[in-house]
């Protein structure tokens, strides 16, 4: 394992490669500094260039994007108060306050150094668990998958902020689209209505950058006018700090950085959760476990070392989930397991056995997209602030063009760009109507493979029970029972809390 | 029977989730496979439905619950129009695309987003607007069709 490590660093550290990998992570860094400018977005935007390129090229990119973008966001979160990303919320909590106080440069590099020393943490979970989970997703059959899909979609829904019912209907919804076209065991058109549009269903990668692009740009431009906060530190001259003392900070409190770190990876690891839910809940058990919790939210290192460190494990979870499953932790992940597809490559529990060389790729440009992004962040952090003042009227036209050049670029065909419309149009309507859209997502990226895992298991046995007599399917099935419970009850004692204080309420 | 954003949500995700469930009836049966094409979308469709009932269900329930002085207090103004003319110019810019070709619509989509967005005043503005739209087309063309070997639309008008 460690000597084909070593040929991927090797590989990776060629400048064909390099090259991808520092653009990569330098356009995460600096899309995860722009506000209202998310990882997925960039990396949305980054796909039509890897589509010229190698497969291992095309991956070097975009994992540097989501390294870079993952600790980017800090960048803004510290120095304007603004989160560049939801994954730098909780950063903002105490890296803005600290940052006010006159120390600027601290509030950056904990949080670069912490994104630095969790992200290798979780490299290492990455590359140490990654086979042996795929060894035992092996084992699976039809049944055993199609029950962790419907448990991955199951703690997704519950996690839905707004409202359970509307994840599960989100999650429904995403199923449907993958419904319509033809079927995939039969080949029968399904809802085509004569359509010969309708007749090839929709393709997941402009599904997939319609909804989220779309849903983006047009939400800001929505804000468009409105005042930015006060008291921001786009004036900061210096960030010059000593970083051993930095450095020595974060690691004189390892079990703080070590308990984010394992909460990074779980929600990594967790279907298309993401770093927006690791920040805050690392930040959250930081808070608890804390001897001072009253201190957080003024400045304090301890909010940074969580949020960042966690986000950036996060990333490390995630690929776990793609690589030894085949099922992607986030959207980020997505794209990038659309992409695989389009070089012809599955992901599954026998990528890193088939593909061992592009697989340890993908580990050495993970490993050192952090340097890379420590770098980045060192030389250009001031220079970065700079571009995000960058005013929307020049940046959404961009994005929307490259959107439509990767939806186009996919087969060279219109029909690709027309998805992208409409499903712009309807990204956009669901989150004004409050419906979220991980599980949507995540319905769409799971839909064809719960179909053709649940018809392969009926045509070898159409005995139902084995989905629950089965061990391991029935552990999952039980877990995802208890998963929606679990969010039933939560959602209840919510609405009986928000009842309770309204009455108190004089 | 008063309801509100996430009722009438309900209601048309209902009425959509019936209407394909209808449609799933008039699927072929196939003799060699236990489970015809429309199985699974079914087993879909009937989740969806039984969702947005209980969508509605729960919004009706909370719209009558809610006194009048619960309603809650406008934010700031938000620019629908502005979200609708950018809808119309992308629409534009798509349907222009095969005829006009990717360098001409795209110069074109460029500048009439930044004008709808933000209205040059100047002389200088105006510089910069056609500035980012041709550099977009410029740099996007050498970058893609030139280095990457990408195919980037064609006008069939045009022929650029």
């Amino acid at each position: 394992m460690y000597e084909l490590l070593g040929q991927g660093i090797l590989t990776v550290l060629q400048l064909k490669y390099l090259v991808p990998l520092f653009l990569g992570t330098l356009a995460g860094v600096v899309g995860g500094a722009l506000p209202g400018v998310t990882i997925t977005m960039t990396i949305i935007v980054i796909l039509p260039f890897t589509f010229g390129l190698d497969p291992l090229q095309g991956l070097s990119a975009m994992t540097g994007v989501y390294v870079g973008g993952s600790a980017g966001g800090l960048i803004t979160a510290c120095l304007i108060g603004i989160p560049g990303t939801p994954s730098a919320i909780a950063t903002t909590f105490d890296g803005f306050p600290m940052a006010r106080k006159g120390e600027p440069g601290r509030a950056v590099w904990l949080g670069v150094w912490a994104s630095f020393l969790g992200g290798l943490l979780g490299g290492a979970f990455l590359i140490l668990t990654t086979g042996p989970l795929a060894a035992i997703a092996l084992e699976f059959g039809p049944w055993e998958y199609f029950s962790l899909f419907v448990l991955a979609m199951a703690m997704v829904a519950g996690l839905a902020e707004a409202s359970f019912v509307k994840g599960l209907i989100a999650t429904a919804i995403g199923l449907l689209i993958t419904v319509i076209g033809s079927d995939p065991i039969t080949s029968v058109p399904r809802f085509a209505f004569g359509s010969a549009f309708l007749n090839d269903g929709f393709p997941f990668l402009p599904v997939l950058i319609g909804i989220f692009a779309f849903a983006q740009i047009m939400t800001d431009l929505e804000k468009l006018g409105h005042p930015k906060p006060e008291g921001t530190m786009e004036g900061a001259k210096s960030l010059s700090v000593s970083h051993l003392k930095v450095i020595g900070e974060i690691l004189g409190r390892p079990f703080l950085l070590l308990w984010s770190t394992f909460v990074g990876i779980v929600i990594g690891v967790l279907p298309a959760i993401g770093g927006s839910a690791a920040n805050m809940l690392a930040y959250d058990q930081a808070k608890k476990f804390s001897r001072r919790p009253e201190k957080f939210g003024t400045g304090i290192p301890e909010g940074i070392i969580a949020s960042e460190s966690s986000n950036n494990a996060n990333v490390g979870g995630s690929l776990v989930t793609i690589m030894a499953f085949g099922i992607p932790g986030d959207a980020v992940t997505a794209v990038m397991l659309g992409a695989m597809t389009i070089h012809g490559i599955q992901s599954g529990p026998l990528f890193v056995v088939q593909h061992a060389g592009l697989a340890y790729g993908i580990y050495a440009a993970y490993i050192l997209a952090h340097p890379l992004m420590v770098m980045i962040i060192g030389v250009g952090a001031l220079f970065i602030l700079k571009i995000t003042s960058v005013r929307l009227a020049v940046l959404a036209p961009i994005v929307l063009v490259l959107c439509v050049i990767g939806a186009y670029a996919l087969n060279n065909t219109m029909q690709a760009v027309y998805v992208l419309l409409l499903f712009g149009v309807v990204g956009y309507a669901l989150v004004k109507t409050g419906f979220p859209l991980a599980p949507l997502i995540l319905g769409l990226i799971l839909g064809d493979q719960i179909e053709i895992n649940l018809i392969r298991s009926i045509m070898t046995d159409d005995n139902p029970w084995l989905f629950i007599t089965r061990p391991i399917s029935g552990g999952l099935l039980l877990c995802a029972l208890i998963s929606v419970v679990l969010a039933v009850w939560q959602h209840v004692r919510h609405q009986k809390r928000m009842a309770a204080e309204a009455d108190t309420d004089f | 029977m008063r309801l509100s954003r996430d009722g009438v949500a309900g209601l048309i995700l209902f009425g959509i989730s019936l209407a394909l469930l209808a449609d799933t009836f008039n699927l072929p049966r196939m003799p060699l496979v236990p489970v015809g094409p429309g199985f699974y979308p079914r087993i879909v469709l009937v989740f969806m439905a039984v969702t947005s009932v209980i969508l509605v269900a729960q919004d009706f329930l909370k719209v009558r619950a809610a006194a009048p002085s619960a309603l809650a207090a406008p934010g700031p103004r938000r620019r629908y129009d502005l979200v609708a003319a950018i809808f119309a110019v992308v629409a534009v810019y798509i349907l222009l695309l095969p005829y006009l070709g990717f360098r001409i619509s795209t110069a074109l989509f460029v500048g009439a987003m930044q004008w709808a967005i933000e209205r040059p005043r100047t002389s200088r503005q105006w510089a910069a607007l056609a500035a980012v739209a041709i550099g977009t087309v410029v740099v996007s063309y050498l970058v893609f069709e030139t280095y990457l070997l990408v195919l980037l639309p064609r006008g069939s008008l045009t022929g650029w």
